[in-house]
């Protein structure tokens, strides 16, 4: 799996207010390192900045994808609960509950739970510019479910995501990870021929996803 | 710049016991404006009743997020028991919202944005210039301050009324009723705030202070 930035229309509720408690958030396992999303912009409908918590339960998971934002993000990180060893920069912070820990754009950051029942709060936006929301939001759902047990609701999610969204190859390039996951040679073949032709970087991007390693050899292997 | 810092080394105290960690400003966060509140007993304000309409607010979107201890909001009149770990999410910018603690430390993390602009920081904020030496107790510094943020913004209504806290802290007290009833006449808002403003207390027995208290409406805390 493979996620890109990019910007989707909010949807607008037109009620005042919303209330949600951490422990009503979902729960999405978005990678091998035991890193649980728990959407918070996506639940409340926030437009204006991004807003999602991680949770470790066990105190040894990772709990802040590590990445730089090149271009993109300046991110705060609250510890919310538990203990964290951040990475920020070349450094490493040791970070307890009510620990903020402020990343600029570019500058490498990640954290692991070094505490049971460890969660993070992140807050992002681009500075200088209106908001946009992440399409990641979107893959990661997908791939939540997936994870979660329930590959028909993560088809169905990334489907509509991209019926929604039929020119961007990320979309596509997901759809063909879980079709490649679920053993759908012949689908995760053309959805990987499609994201290929939006973008040619796809190509280099599944020559190196471990999703596609059991057809690799297959000569309509696209990359 | 990118950095880390605990809650409790952000947090100015000030002498009505009630702190105040003013997030973005200590990182330079250039995207979001974030600031939390903490008080020390049960029953105070955390955050203080107010909408985003008021002409120093910064009209945002904001998300609370209560990090520890208990807090009871009020969002239009609906009551909110809002524990440890809920997230209330003010979408409307008309919307007036309260919280009161309901434990000792209760601390209220506040974000805001503004949906579909570029971040510019809530007028207010830069109130913070002068409010930490309100913390210090050095009222002479907080004057000064004032002075000069008054200086370069000319009838600013927050201003007016922190000028008129630090000088009746001071015991100047003409001066003080003076800067009250210009902040209340150019923002009706600070008529509510002031009877039980403790920074107040020298001047709330001239006979002048309640005839120019004597309006209605809210002034708070925010994003």
């Amino acid at each position: 799996m493979r996620h890109r930035k990019r910007c989707l229309q909010p949807h607008v509720s037109e009620k005042a207010y919303e209330v949600v408690h951490l422990d009503e958030l979902d729960r999405f396992p978005v990678d091998d390192e035991g890193l649980l999303w728990r959407p918070v912009r996506r639940r409340l409908g926030i437009t204006a900045f991004g807003t999602n918590a991680y949770t470790a339960e066990q105190g040894t998971e990772r709990v802040v994808e590590e990445h730089s934002e090149e271009g993109g993000h300046e991110e705060l990180y609250f510890v919310a609960s538990g203990r964290a060893t951040f990475v920020l920069g070349d450094e490493e912070v040791d970070a307890p509950a009510g620990t903020f820990i402020h990343a600029e754009p570019g500058t490498k950051r990640g954290a692991v739970a070094t505490e049971p029942k460890t969660t993070i709060l992140a807050i992002g936006a681009k500075p200088g510019v209106p908001h946009e929301i992440s399409a990641w939001e979107e893959i990661f759902v997908a791939f939540g479910h997936y994870r979660n047990g329930d590959e028909t609701k993560a088809r169905e999610h990334l489907t509509a995501f991209v019926a929604a969204n039929d020119d961007r190859w990320q979309g596509h390039y997901n759809l063909a990870c879980l079709e490649a996951l679920t053993k759908n040679r012949d689908e995760a073949i053309e959805e990987l021929r499609r994201a290929i032709e939006l973008d040619p970087a796809a190509k280099k991007y599944a020559a190196n996803d471990s999703d596609f390693d059991w057809m690799r050899d297959d000569p309509e292997f696209p990359a | 710049m990118s950095g880390s810092a605990h809650i409790s080394d952000l947090a100015v105290t000030f002498p009505t016991g009630s702190s105040w960690a003013m997030v973005r400003t200590n990182f330079g966060i250039e995207s979001f404006g974030v600031n939390a509140y903490i008080v020390d007993e049960a029953g105070k304000d955390v955050i203080g009743e107010h909408d985003e309409l008021g002409e120093d607010s910064g009209r945002h979107e904001e998300l609370y997020f209560v990090s520890n201890g208990h807090a009871s909001f009020t969002v239009n009149g609906d009551e909110i028991d809002a524990p440890m770990g809920t997230f209330v999410f003010v979408r409307d910018p008309a919307a007036k919202r309260r919280a009161v603690a309901r434990e000792p430390g209760t601390t209220v993390l506040v974000v805001g944005g503004r949906p579909s602009e570029a971040f510019t920081p809530s007028p207010w904020e830069r109130n913070a210039e002068g409010l930490v030496h309100f913390g210090n107790e050095d009222y002479e510094q907080a004057v000064e301050t004032y002075e000069r943020l008054l200086a370069e913004t000319p009838g600013n209504a927050g201003f007016l009324y922190n000028l008129a806290c630090a000088e009746s802290r001071l015991g100047r007290k003409a001066e003080a009723l003076s800067h009250l009833r210009e902040a209340i006449e150019t923002d009706a808002q600070y008529a509510a705030n002031a009877p039980a403003d403790p920074d107040l207390e020298a001047i709330r027995d001239e006979p002048e202070f309640s005839a120019i208290t004597g309006q209605a409406g809210t002034a708070g805390a925010g994003s």
